[in-house]
């Protein structure tokens, strides 16, 4: 798959626990109508999985069961790839909204 | 903190976006999004109600997303983009698989639109299905679909309750005198009160006939279209006209037919002009009409009652002919009534050819399936490092399959608009080899409703291309081996595909082998006659030549004219030619020798009388005793001629020659000894026996209509018009009802076996090429694949011829399995060819091996090319190869 600045700032976020929807959007910035469409190219490549939340802990806090998404073994590496390709670490990308992509040299 | 409204409008925006995301998926995508929004509404630390507001309203590109996903647009459109690329990069193989496809696309293209135009298509008459045309019956004899007998058709008429309205048709003719124009036949017919009202085909121009039209003397006519428009030069004006059409007085023209209305009334099934130009209304019948159950030259239609089924007409019709074969028994003792529905009459003996083409274009476009998927799994090996690499970047073999199916597509698509001119093509042949009997073959339209059966042929072709390789290219697990660009279940893969066209192209070899014998063998048949050189035209003498002693002068003035003509070797003239446009068969029971005469069909011969140098003209032998000569007059003793047939079958063991004959012709009766034997003529067909006739001399006979023949000596071509002006020079109004060559008059009945001949011979040497393409295709690439081991053999001390036997084997293994596959299915298919056959019988050896020894052959060379291939290489740079 096309794997674009956006993708792995999403993938990033997933890694670093940002595991719903809204927590990517905060995480990497980014709009919630990029994070969403890419939550599910990369969920339908199989790249990171879905699965709802456990009805009984959403039920203690008074609202519905939100969807949380997990890194696959495959999003993993695709990842690994990524990073290389825009030489993003750990401690830059935790940095959120200021990234930049890196010069290619 | 976030407040209510803000989280109730955005809780509304998601809903309404909802409605964008499929149903299948719109539940969990809704729940996700309502989840989300509401945790953040409790979240206290959260901004504003904007930034809620705005997240839903990012909800609406996420919708659209999951909508292009189920419809698959935005991978299709990718997968097409990549398809065109991946085409474009190998233009031979592209330029092949387009070739293939539009072959197999085209051809299947052209017969279903023939399929659809004649089963399918609406006729140009208001609710056609209830529409019946009637025909009789001989249960004796067999025959079906003869035209009815007046006094038949008129009690029909009266007695029939099943029919809302039963409508007669009589056959006529005009003679159109035009000054300065050459006389000319108008073939017309007339119709009943009920004619129209069980068409209720709207007319073009003017009105259909009314009841006043149908009262003694009126003079209406109603044009056809092409009488209206070549005739009349397509005026609108001319309804209302009083326009001149034959001899007597004028007609009003009230109507113009449409263009598209084929009847086909009569039971026509060998004339080249079988529809009528003019259509009169018929004035009452008269007492011959109403006793007549001789001879049949009447078509009936009726329109069955609402609610009535054909089965019940049926019924009733049988119920009808068996009270008339108790009331006539004399002539009705074997007829029976034929219900047909007019569509089925209408598409005549195409409905027994037209399944067998369609399975034979079906073959055609498997094997164009099968070339193609070999081709693709071809350059699927070649391309297994791009396989290899999608997969390992994370694309599902789904994403997989379904760019190869787009690459399919895109090229079954390309070649079908290819294949669309190519059925355009293959119609105009159809409609130059139209089968007489078929109605409107011969303008089938490549029009909307075609294009939409060629996408139909587009897509299933794509699929059946396509799927085989997709889903074996796609395997996971040969990701490693397409590395290496081998790989032996692929092989086995190909291996199979070329089977699969060898057999297919043997079945249909079998089948397009088994009618060209039939063929050859039917046109070896000997009619009895010679018909190279001869002329034949065919007269009805016009009532201005009122007696019998002034139309013997005629014909006798207008047949020595011809004889004295340049070239022109023996001129004579029969009431009956063999294969003649008008057909006439008058028969007779003969009392020979005193015996009453027998009952039934089979005691009848068929009644001739001839002139002048008849049988020289027509090359027919004289076998015991003389022809009638100038000694035969009016006054002297009454003399017949018998065919051999007449002689084996009214004498058998006996000689014939002096036995006194007694009959009935034109009638007259005629009490005659027979003074020679002739031969048998084939009147009707080739494939049809030769009849027993008896002639007369045409100076103690006379009759109003004769066909002259004249033959001319070889080398000295036969001028037919120079022959018409004669006619025309002792009668410049006379008009000539057909003038040709007998020859064309014989190859016209064969026309329906040349229709399905041409076209199943074609199908089969398509599909022959094909699959001769594929043997070729998969022996040059495992002979690529092997060279390796060709150079190892070479530089072990393999010969030359080792290595070409090495190769053609493999490849005649595989032709081998195939013919022998194709056998198997041919041997049951060729069963349904038995009605087209003629003279072999459907398992004829002679046609299965000479196919599949030529099949062999084909797959040889086939193979020898990549075989010499082979040998070119270096053994050297062989073992160097990677």
């Amino acid at each position: 798959m096309n794997l674009t600045y956006p993708t792995t700032l999403v993938l990033h976020a997933i890694a670093n626990g940002s595991t719903h929807g809204f927590d990517v959007i905060d995480a990497t910035g980014l709009a919630s109508g990029t994070v969403y469409p890419i939550l599910r190219r990369l969920e339908e490549e199989s790249l990171v999985s879905a699965r709802w939340e456990n009805v009984s802990v959403a039920r203690s806090e008074a609202r519905p069961p939100r969807r949380y998404y997990e890194l696959t073994s495959a999003g993993e590496e695709v990842l690994e790839k990524a990073l290389k390709k825009y030489r993003l670490t750990q401690a830059k990308a935790g940095r959120g909204r200021r990234l930049r992509p890196a010069r290619s040299s | 903190m976030i407040s209510r409204v803000a989280l109730w409008l955005a809780l509304r925006v998601v809903g309404a976006i909802a409605l964008v995301v499929p149903a299948a998926a719109r539940a969990d995508w809704k729940r996700e999004w309502e989840a989300e929004l509401r945790h953040r509404a409790q979240d206290r630390t959260w901004r504003s109600d904007m930034s809620l507001i705005s997240r839903a309203m990012g909800s609406l590109p996420d919708a659209a997303w999951i909508r292009r996903q189920f419809t698959l647009d935005a991978d299709a459109v990718h997968d097409a983009v990549h398809g065109i690329r991946m085409l474009l990069k190998s233009p031979g193989f592209t330029a092949i698989a387009l070739i293939v496809f539009a072959i197999g696309i085209g051809a299947t293209t052209a017969m279903l639109s023939v399929a659809d135009t004649l089963f399918m298509r609406a006729l140009p008459v208001p609710e056609a299905e209830r529409v019946m045309t009637i025909w009789q019956y001989n249960r004796e004899t067999g025959a079906t679909r003869q035209d009815v007998t007046p006094g038949n058709a008129i009690d029909w008429v009266k007695r029939a309750q099943s029919f809302e309205a039963i409508a007669l048709a009589e056959p006529t003719g005009l003679t159109a005198e035009i000054p300065g124009r050459e006389p000319e036949y108008l073939k017309s017919t007339f119709v009943s009160e009920q004619f129209f009202k069980v068409l209720r085909t709207p007319m073009l121009l003017g009105r259909a006939f009314e009841a006043e039209d149908f009262q003694q003397g009126v003079r209406v006519a109603i044009l056809s279209y092409p009488m209206w428009k070549n005739r009349f030069g397509g005026d609108a004006s001319i309804v209302g006209q009083a326009v001149r059409l034959g001899r007597a007085a004028p007609f009003t023209i009230v109507g113009v037919m449409p263009s598209n209305l084929e009847l086909r009334l009569f039971d026509d099934r060998f004339q080249r002009q079988p529809e009528p130009l003019v259509w009169l209304p018929k004035q009452g019948f008269n007492d011959f009409e109403i006793n007549g159950r001789r001879t049949g030259f009447w078509g009936v239609l009726g329109r069955l009652r609402p609610g009535v089924t054909m089965a019940e007409a049926r019924a009733e019709f049988d119920a009808l002919s068996a009270q008339l074969a108790y009331e006539y028994p004399e002539t009705n003792k074997h007829v029976a009534a034929q219900v047909v529905p007019l569509r089925v009459h209408l598409v005549g003996s195409l409905s027994d050819v037209l399944p067998l083409l369609l399975g034979a274009v079906a073959i055609l476009l498997i094997v164009a399936c099968a070339n193609v998927a070999n081709l693709l799994l071809a350059r699927g090996i070649a391309r297994g490092r791009e396989f290899a690499v999608r997969q390992a970047v994370g694309a599902n073999r789904g994403r997989l399959i379904r760019q190869m199916l787009v690459e399919s597509l895109l090229l079954a698509s390309v070649g079908g608009i290819a294949g669309l001119a190519l059925a355009r093509w293959t119609l105009n042949v159809i409609g130059r080899l139209r089968p007489l009997d078929v109605a409107g073959v011969d303008r089938i339209p490549i029009d909307a409703r075609a294009a939409v059966i060629t996408c139909g042929v587009i897509v299933v072709a794509a699929i059946i291309a396509g799927l085989t390789p997709s889903i074996q290219l796609s395997r996971p697990a040969s990701a490693a081996a397409l590395k290496q660009g081998r790989g032996n279940s692929r092989r086995g893969v190909r291996n199979v595909l070329v089977i699969v066209e060898v057999a297919a192209a043997l079945v249909l070899a079998v089948g397009a082998g088994l009618l060209v014998r039939s063929f050859v063998l039917i046109q070896r048949v000997d009619p009895g006659f010679s018909s190279e050189r001869v002329a034949a035209l065919q007269l009805f003498s016009s009532p201005r030549i009122d007696t019998p002693e002034k139309r013997t002068a005629f014909f006798s003035q207008a047949i020595d004219r011809m004889r004295s003509l340049p070239g022109v070797v023996a001129a004579g003239a029969t009431s009956t030619v063999p294969f003649g446009e008008a057909r006439m068969t008058i028969r007779t029971a003969p009392a020979i020798d005193g015996r009453l005469p027998a009952s039934g069909e089979d005691a009848q011969i068929f009644t001739t009388t001839v002139t002048g140098d008849y049988f020289r003209a027509m090359g027919v032998p004289l076998f015991k005793g003389r022809l009638f000569d100038a000694t035969d007059t009016a006054t002297s003793r009454q003399v017949i001629l018998v065919s051999r047939s007449a002689a084996q079958k009214f004498w058998p063991g006996s000689d014939p020659i002096g036995s006194r004959v007694r009959f009935r012709f034109n009638q007259t009766d005629y009490d005659a000894e027979v003074v020679g034997i002739v031969g048998e003529m084939r009147h009707d067909a080739l494939d049809r026996p030769a009849r027993a006739e008896l002639f007369l001399p045409y100076s103690q006979s006379g009759f109003y209509a004769l066909t002259i023949v004249v033959r001319t000596a070889p080398g000295s071509p036969t001028n037919v018009q120079a022959l018409k002006e004669q006619v025309w020079a002792l009668d410049p109004l006379q008009s000539i009802f057909d003038a040709t060559m007998l020859d064309d008059l014989v190859s016209w009945t064969l026309v329906g076996r040349r229709f399905s001949l041409f076209l199943l011979v074609g199908f089969a040497l398509a599909t022959l090429l094909l699959a001769t393409a594929g043997v070729y295709g998969v022996m040059s690439f495992s002979t690529g694949q092997r060279m390796r081991e060709f150079g190892v053999r070479m530089a072990l001390g393999a010969e030359r011829r080792d290595i070409v036997g090495l190769v053609v084997r493999d490849g005649l293994k595989l032709a081998g399995i195939g013919v022998i596959v194709g056998i198997a299915l041919a041997l049951p298919l060729a069963r349904l060819l038995r009605v087209l056959l003629f003279g072999i019988t459907a398992s004829d050896p002679v046609t299965f091996v000479w196919v599949s020894l030529a099949l062999v052959l084909v797959a040889a060379a086939a193979c020898y090319v990549p075989a010499r291939r082979a040998l070119s290489i270096d053994p050297v740079k062989a073992l160097r190869l990677d």
